[in-house]
């Protein structure tokens, strides 16, 4: 019996992992079984294999990988035998495989069949995925849309014709050598035996250059038409093993199931990624291996299939002890339960002073007035925080500034949906939250849109999305999370959608029509009762597609959109609500469970996935209410904790065991800035008054600083779009800026005004403070305030400084 | 294990570079022992494509200077202080050369020992020419005596009587009767592919052309008589696409995939000028009826065209926006077929580069093959046309291939057209009526 290439490459790979340390064993634990997966082995081919996975099960409860501190033996050679922990097929035949650890034993039974038939190289499950797996069709390799060198490979090999034609045909053929497979350029090349300017990428023991070659040694063949094809990958462990230190390490196994009903195991051609490499990494073979306490995705790709295995790393933490913290709410649950896991402790709750200065940043973008700060300070009652919640709900305020985040997504400019559109689009918005209208009708009425943009200011959602393309691209970030420009030409390099899904998607959107009508800016939105979306690669026609559910069989030919709309909010879609409560948390605590917000994907997995799922079904048992699952959320106490760390948390940062300090948003600075030195700033035309947090849309009025300090040019969906990275042009504002310096100087500000009401420096002094961080000033810094007065001669001149110099902490820039 | 065993023998005998024996009589010749060494086992990281360490090995003179360390690369006549030398031979894992690869053989140490002491002499020509073109050329492995598969035909051309056909094989060039499609010999010790066979314009020599890829180049001349080697004319690093001998029969061009033109006196083989012009493969190359000016088609997506005597490059055509894959001369001398990845044939005046005309074919189209007034065209549209070069139309189209076709010939005496597919088929038609005369599969040992 002829061992095949790649046998003799994996034998030699286990080989070599069989050198590494066996990983440590509990030490004060009592092992009482192992568990073996697969429980039975079915080899029904010469080139299968078998990725064993043991498992130890300890009396306390607690399980670890023993892969690698497993005996395996076999009960019969001639049949199967096994290298390492992977059994290979030797003759048809029935036996067992012995399992022991520790004396602890479990036998897996194998069936060998088909060993007297050839099983040819599959070039679209085998030799592509060997190519994927060795990224020699990666975007920065032969890839990318050029290639490299004269050698293009599609990306990710989602075009198995194009690479048909390259690796077999290009050039005449000059890649491949089926004569003398080893002396093909296709491997001499990544071998390093020829010049290669992607250096060394293959070593002639991987398993990949078995699969190469062998392909090329039997003549380049292509699968036949009735050939099986893999429909889906499993991965083993599935979700929501926890390791604990030492016990860090973790092989995996990749199952393919195929439509004939076989299975195969596509350990060795799997491409694995870790979505956080500081928490734990992953090898070339499936071996996860935690570095620090936390959570990972370990995302395996298999072709263009995408699963991925969750795994959360904890250790014991020395003095850790848990506090049990007040629990306001179920948000509270779900966090302390990840932060007990992780042994992080939350901090205390914030100060009253914080609080208020917090939650009004917050819910209605500005500082609380000076009466404000006061009367929340004198109030009593145990709950006042939760009052102060509901107050600001029901204040005008909160639907103009939560218009503001909106107007960035749906790109209220007035470039794109003309000066007058954009006053009728930001009232339209501005109004569903004043009226909390449900945020599945909201979406609705943005999806399904037509007319006049005038008359039904939701259909601007079409003129700002001003193609299917745009449609696609945008109702998929917005709503989905999901950013699928990529797919536009190929399929994601690293996610599950396929090309075919964009135009699939593309399908319900491509009738939208556009255009201008006889009144000046006004644009009439309709849908056209025929048109069919073609995939640009393959020429197919295709049907309309979701996520999840499929192809839509029979689709509403009136409107395609409704079926859309429909099945976006239909209560159990795994998308909308989710989306819309990590957005709305992401706004409140500057970090989203999924961060960023609008990026969900597998390689991108959640911070706390239970604390999503029951902030998402709360959403949608409420009704899609926004104000009240804000309202739960700022009740909780994990909202409410101090931004101070304590020495068990210190070094969490998405785990929301303490309040995250951000720097305000341009329009909240700008804001916060007139409110101190109570001088309005002018914008343009709008009426006076008009705060920076209410701007209907950035290009109606110029200001600099709101463009310093990010204000984004809405050009896109993107909340990535709105940047608060701090940079010099910033500091230079801070320091000594136009805008800051005009407001100390202003003859009526508040300092200047307070003088001349004849109030004491003290007063003043704190006033300024209770305006800018919602508190007295501390002893120490009213006496440095009332010293640096003392010993200028100019009073007014000693104040604006000690304004700027108030201006310029961090207290005031930051939300805490 | 049978099957493993002669596997194991092929790939050991398809080594391309095969290294002399210790026992020279006069001492160790670079060119001949130790230039084969490096380009095996050195170049590939330390060339002009990448140059680890700062050090390279592609020509003498660099193999000589050091590299980033400043150590000394090769001291003539002192082991201690010769950099090169001593990682070759170190025993740390990290620092050996090659790095992640096996080591030199003891034998081919020794060889550079030996040849250090004796001073580290030059033996060729130019100490900056690349290595690649002063080793001597290599004797190349046989072919396999029955091919388990048929292989792509890249070239053909009919004997100066027309009546048998030499197709290029897997390191060798078959001749077959072209009547029947019968074997009639193998002529071996030839490159791993073959892009071009032509004979000389007596007859006497057959020129095949080609090499191994991404690792030689070079035109053998064999006596067409005997099949023995005569001698091997413009070797490089990477394959010979394209020999064409001018009208007169006295030059010969050769090119490939180093992007140059070069010329060579015919039979002498001494070169007379070098084209480097194209910045990308040259994928055909064409002489003008009087021998003056040749025309180039290159990958780099242009067609070339050049004054022999001076060398100067007259004008450029960048018609095909696509890669650029034959070429041949109108019989009028004025104009200029050009043929690629366009799917089309153009044409195109030599004086301005402006164009003429164009032919759509179903495919990429291959070399330009002029006999007379007649070309042949190979395409990956499975079909062979044949184009009245004076009239600028299609004569005929010869369907019936299964696969793309890749190379064509003309017989003027006989009337017959070959043509050559990608699954290894071979078909002959009689150009006066489009008759199919002979089909066969050009691999031996093959059905």
């Amino acid at each position: 019996m002829r061992l095949s290439k790649l046998r003799k490459a994996v034998l030699v790979l286990v080989g070599a992992m069989m050198l590494q340390a066996v990983p440590a064993l509990a030490a004060d634990a009592q092992l009482e079984r192992i568990e073996v997966y697969p429980a039975e082995v079915r080899l029904a081919g010469v080139r299968e294999q078998a990725q064993l996975i043991v498992t130890g099960h300890y009396a306390d409860g607690s399980i670890q990988d023993l892969t690698r501190a497993a005996t395996i033996s076999t009960a019969n050679a001639e049949v199967v035998t096994v290298q390492g922990t992977v059994a290979f097929p030797a003759a048809n035949g029935e036996a067992s495989l012995n399992v022991d650890v520790d004396g602890k034993t479990a036998a897996v039974k194998v069936v060998v069949e088909n060993q007297d038939k050839p099983q040819p190289v599959s070039f679209l499950y085998d030799t592509l995925a060997a190519l994927s797996k060795n990224s020699c069709n990666a975007g920065a390799c032969h890839g990318s849309p050029s290639g490299k060198g004269g050698f293009r490979l599609s990306l990710r090999a989602f075009d198995p014709k194009l690479d048909e034609l390259t690796l077999i045909r290009e050039d005449f053929g000059r890649r491949t050598n089926s004569l003398d497979p080893d002396n093909s350029l296709l491997l001499l090349k990544p071998l390093m035996k020829v010049a290669h300017g992607g250096g060394r990428q293959i070593r002639a023991d991987d398993p990949a250059y078995a699969v190469i070659r062998d392909w090329i040694a039997e003549g380049c063949q292509m699968d036949t038409a009735e050939a099986a094809r893999p429909i889906k990958i499993d991965v083993y462990p599935k979700s929501g093993r926890v390791l604990k230190k030492p016990a860090v390490q973790q092989q995996l196994s990749v199952w393919a199931h195929y439509s004939d009903g076989s299975v195969r195991d596509v350990t060795p051609l799997a491409v694995y990624s870790s979505s956080d490499v500081e928490v734990a990494d992953v090898d070339r073979n499936g071996l996860v291996e935690g570095q620090k306490r936390g959570e990972v995705a370990v995302v395996v790709r298999y072709l263009e299939f995408i699963e991925s295995s969750f795994i959360t790393f904890i250790e014991d933490v020395e003095d850790f002890v848990w506090s049990d913290p007040q629990v306001n709410n179920y948000i509270d649950d779900a966090v302390d339960q990840k932060l007990m896991q992780l042994k992080y402790l939350p901090s205390d709750l914030c100060t009253d002073e914080e609080f208020i200065r917090r939650v009004y940043l917050d819910v209605i973008g500005i500082l609380p007035t000076l009466e404000e700060v006061t009367a929340f300070a004198a109030d009593q009652d145990p709950n006042k925080r939760d009052k102060a919640v509901d107050g600001l709900l029901d204040r005008p305020e909160y639907s103009k500034f939560w218009a503001l985040k909106w107007g960035d997504l749906l790109r209220l400019t007035s470039g794109q949906v003309t000066n007058e559109g954009v006053y009728k689009y930001y009232r339209w918005v501005e109004r569903s939250f004043r009226e909390n209208k449900p945020y599945d009708q909201f979406a609705t009425e943005l999806l399904t849109a037509t007319g006049s943009t005038f008359s039904n200011p939701a259909a601007n959602f079409y003129r700002t999305s001003k193609d299917m393309n745009d449609c696609v691209e945008t109702i998929s970030q917005v709503f989905l999370g999901a950013r699928l420009q990529c797919a536009k030409c190929h399929n994601h390099p690293f996610e599950r959608w396929t090309q075919d899904n964009y135009y699939g998607m593309a399908a319900f959107f491509n009738r939208v029509q556009r255009k201008n009508t006889k009144r000046a800016n006004e644009m009439f939105i309709f849908v056209s009762q025929s048109g069919e979306v073609t995939q640009p690669r393959t020429k197919q026609q295709m049907k309309p597609w979701v996520p999840g559910q499929g192809d839509i069989e029979n689709p509403n030919e009136f409107d395609r959109r409704l079926d859309f709309a429909k099945w976006l909010t239909e209560p159990d879609n795994p998308f909308f609500a989710k989306i819309e409560v990590n957005r709305i948390w992401s706004q409140v605590f500057g970090r989203g469970i999924v961060e960023p917000a609008d990026d969900f994907r597998d390689t991108n997995p959640p911070s706390n996935a239970l604390l999503l799922d029951q902030l998402a079904q709360d959403f949608v048992d409420n009704g899609y209410d926004r104000k009240k699952i804000l309202a739960t959320i700022l009740k909780s106490r994990t909202y409410q904790t101090s931004y101070q760390p304590n020495d068990f948390n210190e070094d969490d940062t998405k785990y929301f065991s303490h309040y995250q300090p951000r720097l305000l948003s341009a329009e909240q600075l700008l804001d916060a800035i007139c409110h101190v030195t109570q001088v309005a700033e002018s914008f343009g035309g709008l009426p006076a008054g008009t705060k920076a947090t209410h701007l209907p849309a950035p290009d109606l009025v110029n200001n600099e600083f709101l463009k310093i300090f990010g204000q984004p040019e809405r050009q896109t969906v993107c909340a990535c779009e709105r940047t608060n990275e701090s940079n010099l042009s910033m500091a230079i504002q801070f320091f000594n800026g136009p805008l800051i310096y005009g407001k100390l100087k202003d003859e009526g500000n508040s300092f200047r005004k307070s003088m001349t009401d004849g109030k004491s420096d003290s007063e003043i002094i704190t006033l300024l403070y209770n305006l800018a961080v919602c508190r007295n000033p501390s002893d120490t810094e009213l006496k440095a305030s009332l010293e640096h007065i003392e010993s200028k001669e100019d009073r007014v001149e000693a104040l604006e400084d000690i304004c700027w110099a108030i201006l310029n902490t961090n207290e005031f820039l930051f939300q805490h | 294990m049978n099957v493993r065993m002669n596997k194991f023998l092929l790939s050991l005998s398809t080594l391309v570079f095969t290294v002399c024996s210790l026992h020279g009589q006069d001492g160790v010749s670079f060119k001949a022992d130790i230039a084969p060494v490096l380009i095996n086992n050195c170049l590939a990281c330390h060339g002009p494509k990448k140059a680890e360490g700062g050090y390279r090995v592609d020509t003498f003179e660099r193999f000589l200077r050091e590299g980033d360390s400043g150590a000394a690369a090769i001291t003539a006549g002192n082991h201690d202080e010769s950099e090169s030398l001593r990682r070759i031979k170190s025993e740390d894992e990290f620092e050996r050369m090659p790095l992640e690869g096996e080591p030199l053989a003891a034998a081919e140490v020794a060889l550079i020992e030996k040849w250090i002491t004796e001073g580290a002499k030059y033996d060729a020509e130019d100490p900056k020419a690349p290595l690649a073109t002063i080793v001597p050329a290599p004797t190349h492995p046989a072919p396999p005596e029955a091919y388990p598969r048929s292989v792509p035909i890249t070239a053909v051309a009919f004997s100066p009587d027309g009546s048998q056909v030499v197709t290029g094989g897997y390191h060798e060039v078959v001749i077959w009767n072209a009547a029947d499609g019968s074997m009639v010999r193998r002529i071996q010790n030839v490159g791993q592919r073959t892009y071009a066979v032509r004979f000389s314009k007596d007859g006497q020599h057959l020129v095949a052309a080609g090499g191994a890829p991404g690792r030689l180049g070079e035109a053998r001349i064999f006596n067409a008589e005997s099949g023995e080697l005569v001698t091997v004319l413009g070797t490089t690093s990477d394959v010979v696409l394209d020999v064409q001998f001018n009208p007169a029969g006295d030059k010969l061009a050769v090119a490939g995939a180093d992007s140059s033109i070069r010329i060579f006196e015919f039979p002498a083989g001494n070169l007379i000028r070098t084209i480097s012009s194209h910045s990308d493969w040259i994928m055909a190359i064409a002489w003008d009826n009087e021998g003056k000016r040749l025309a180039s088609a290159s990958r780099d997506k242009t067609a070339k065209l050049f004054d022999i005597e001076t060398g100067e490059l007259l004008v450029t055509y960048s018609g095909h926006s696509n890669p650029v894959k034959g070429v041949a001369f109108h019989p009028d001398n004025e104009q200029i077929y050009t043929a690629g990845a366009d799917n089309k044939i153009h044409w195109w005046k030599a004086a301005d580069a402006k164009k003429a005309g164009e032919l759509g074919l179903g495919g990429e189209v291959y070399k330009l093959e002029k006999i007379g007034n007649i070309i042949t065209a190979s395409s990956a549209d499975k079909s062979i046309r044949q184009i009245d070069a004076a009239a600028q139309k299609e004569i005929r189209n010869y369907g019936g291939h299964a696969d793309w076709t890749l190379s064509s010939a003309f017989h003027e005496g006989t009337k017959r057209i070959v043509g050559g597919a990608f699954d290894g088929a071979v078909k002959i038609w009689n150009a006066e009526d489009g008759a199919e005369v002979v089909t066969f599969v050009a691999a031996p040992g093959v059905k």
